[in-house]
C-alpha cells in the first residue's frame, strides 16, 4: 500500500499553496491537518473517476442496442457481439468507437477486438478511471 | 437415395466422397465458399455436425439463434471437408482432423502423427458474413482472406471511422473520393484488404492496429513477366508499407481483390514464397470453387462469379 501510494505520489502533482500562520495552532498539528487534507483530496478524487458498474452496464447496452443491425431483444448483459448478436469484426470495432464516444475516452487500438461481449465492455469502462 | 443416417461416422464420407483436388502450387490460392442460403436440408446439416469434435459441438450449441449457429455449423464443415480433400494418398475422414490456435487465436491444422493422416504443409484462413462463408487455402505459404458484403450499411461516418482507425495516407485516399457511394465501396474493399493482412500474420486488428500501416495500390512494373490476356485486373499492384519500416513489409506480401458471387468484396493476403525466384512481381494464380460440401462443387473461376478487382490475379 506504501508502495503504490508512492508511486501515485511522484505521478499526481498537487498545487501546495504557503499556508496561513496560525499563532494559536501548534507545527505539528498543522502538519497533521494538511496532511490529512492532501489525503483525503487524493481518495477522492481515485474514487470518484471510476463509473459505477451498473451504470455502465445501462449505457453500454443502449450503445450496442442503438446499432441497426442487432436484435435489441438479444442485449442482455451476458450477450457475446459474435455468438449472440451475430457481429462481425467490423461490427465489433464500429461498437468501440461508439464506446469511446459514449464515454470519453480512447479505447487502445490494441485492446478492441478483445472486447468481444458486453461484460468484457462493462469491465474494461469501469475499470478506466478516464471514463465519463 | 441412400439413407445416410444407416451409417457410422467413418462410413459417411464415404457414402458422399468429397471429390479429392490436387494441392495448391507456390504462388497459388484455392478459394472455397459455400452459401448458407443454399444449403436447407436438415439431414444434410446433421450430416456436417457428425464432422465436428466434441468442442466444436458444444460451442455451437452454446449460440442463440438458429441462423447463427447454422453459420458457424456451415464454417467449421467447411474447413473440415475442405482441409479433407487434399489428402492425395489417403482417403481422410474429416471428422478426424485436430484444430489449434496460435497465441493469437489464428486457427490452424494439427497434424498427428498418424498412419492415416501424411502431414502437408496446408494453410487455411476462413471468413464469413450472413450470407457467405469462405475458406482460402495455400501450400507451404501463409494466407488471410477477409470477406464482407457490398452492400453492408456503417455505423459511423466513413471518414470518421477512418480518421480513428486508418493511417493518414488511406484517410487521404478516401477523403478525396467525393461520391459517397463509391467512398464507402472503397472503404470497404480497404478494410477487406487490412484484415486479410492482418489474418495472414496470424495477429488480428488487436495484435496489429490498422493505423500502423498503409495498403495502396501501386501500377505493376512489367518487369520480366509477359502480360497476357489472362490478366483480368487492371495489372495495378496492391502493396502494403509499415508505418515504422516502409522497406520491410512490401516485399513479402501479395494481395488479391475480388467481386464475389456480385455480393461480396473478397480479399486475399498471401505470403509470397521465398523461394520463387524472380524480381518480376508473379501474379497469383486463382481457383475458386462454389461449393456444397458432400453434395456439389463448382469450379467458378473466369465465371461472372469471380471478378478481379485489384491485384495481380491470374484464374
Amino acid at each position: 500500500m506504501a508502495v503504490a501510494r508512492g508511486a501515485l505520489l511522484k505521478y499526481l502533482r498537487v498545487n501546495v499553496s504557503p499556508l496561513p500562520q496560525n499563532p494559536s495552532a501548534s507545527s505539528n498539528g498543522l502538519f497533521q491537518l494538511t496532511f490529512n487534507a492532501i489525503r483525503r483530496r487524493f481518495s477522492e478524487e481515485v474514487r470518484g473517476s471510476f463509473l459505477d458498474k451498473s451504470e455502465v452496464t445501462d449505457r453500454v447496452i443502449s450503445v450496442v442496442k442503438n446499432f441497426q443491425k442487432v436484435d435489441p431483444s438479444k442485449v442482455s448483459p451476458n450477450a457475446h457481439f459474435q455468438n449472440d448478436l451475430g457481429l462481425d469484426s467490423l461490427d465489433a470495432v464500429e461498437i468501440v468507437m461508439a464506446l469511446e464516444e459514449e464515454f470519453g475516452f480512447e479505447i487502445p487500438d490494441n485492446e478492441a477486438d478483445k472486447i468481444n461481449s458486453i461484460n468484457l465492455a462493462v469491465d474494461f469502462i469501469a475499470s478506466h478511471p478516464q471514463a465519463k | 437415395m441412400m439413407n445416410i443416417r444407416c451409417f457410422q461416422n467413418n462410413f459417411s464420407a464415404a457414402s458422399f466422397p468429397l471429390v479429392p483436388v490436387q494441392l495448391p502450387s507456390r504462388m497459388e490460392t484455392h478459394l472455397w465458399y459455400v452459401l448458407p442460403n443454399e444449403v436447407k436440408s436438415m439431414s444434410l446439416l446433421s450430416q456436417y455436425s457428425e464432422l465436428l469434435s466434441p468442442c466444436e459441438k458444444e460451442d455451437i450449441n452454446c449460440i442463440r439463434g438458429d441462423d447463427l449457429r447454422k453459420r458457424a455449423l456451415l464454417a467449421r464443415a467447411l474447413v473440415r471437408t475442405t482441409i479433407a480433400r487434399y489428402q492425395i494418398n489417403n482417403q481422410v475422414n474429416p471428422s478426424s482432423l485436430k484444430f489449434r490456435k496460435n497465441a493469437h487465436g489464428k486457427p490452424e491444422v494439427e497434424w498427428q502423427d498418424d498412419d492415416n493422416l501424411c502431414p502437408v504443409p496446408l494453410h487455411f484462413n476462413l471468413s464469413h458474413t450472413s450470407s457467405m462463408i469462405a475458406c482460402g487455402v495455400t501450400m507451404n505459404v501463409a494466407i488471410g482472406i477477409d470477406i464482407e458484403e457490398k452492400q453492408r450499411q456503417l455505423k459511423n461516418n466513413v471518414l470518421a471511422f477512418s480518421r480513428r482507425y486508418f493511417s493518414p495516407y488511406e484517410v487521404k485516399i478516401l477523403t478525396a473520393i467525393s461520391d459517397p457511394e463509391i467512398q464507402h465501396q472503397e472503404f470497404i474493399k480497404l478494410w477487406t484488404l487490412k484484415e486479410a493482412y492482418v489474418k495472414a500474420l496470424g495477429r488480428g486488428f488487436s495484435g496489429l492496429p490498422f493505423k500502423t500501416f498503409t495498403i495502396r495500390s501501386k501500377p505493376a512494373t512489367t518487369g520480366s513477366f509477359n502480360l497476357s490476356e489472362d490478366f483480368v485486373s487492371k495489372a495495378s499492384e496492391i502493396i502494403v508499407e509499415s508505418s515504422d519500416d516502409p522497406e520491410n513489409l512490401t516485399n513479402e506480401w501479395q494481395f488479391a481483390l475480388l467481386e464475389l458471387a456480385g455480393s461480396h468484396y473478397a480479399a486475399i493476403c498471401m505470403e509470397k514464397d521465398k523461394t520463387v525466384g524472380g524480381e518480376a512481381n508473379t501474379p497469383m494464380k486463382l481457383t475458386v470453387w462454389k461449393t456444397i460440401p458432400f453434395i456439389e462443387d463448382e469450379c467458378v473461376s473466369g465465371t461472372d462469379a469471380v471478378v478481379a478487382i485489384g491485384g495481380l490475379i491470374k484464374q
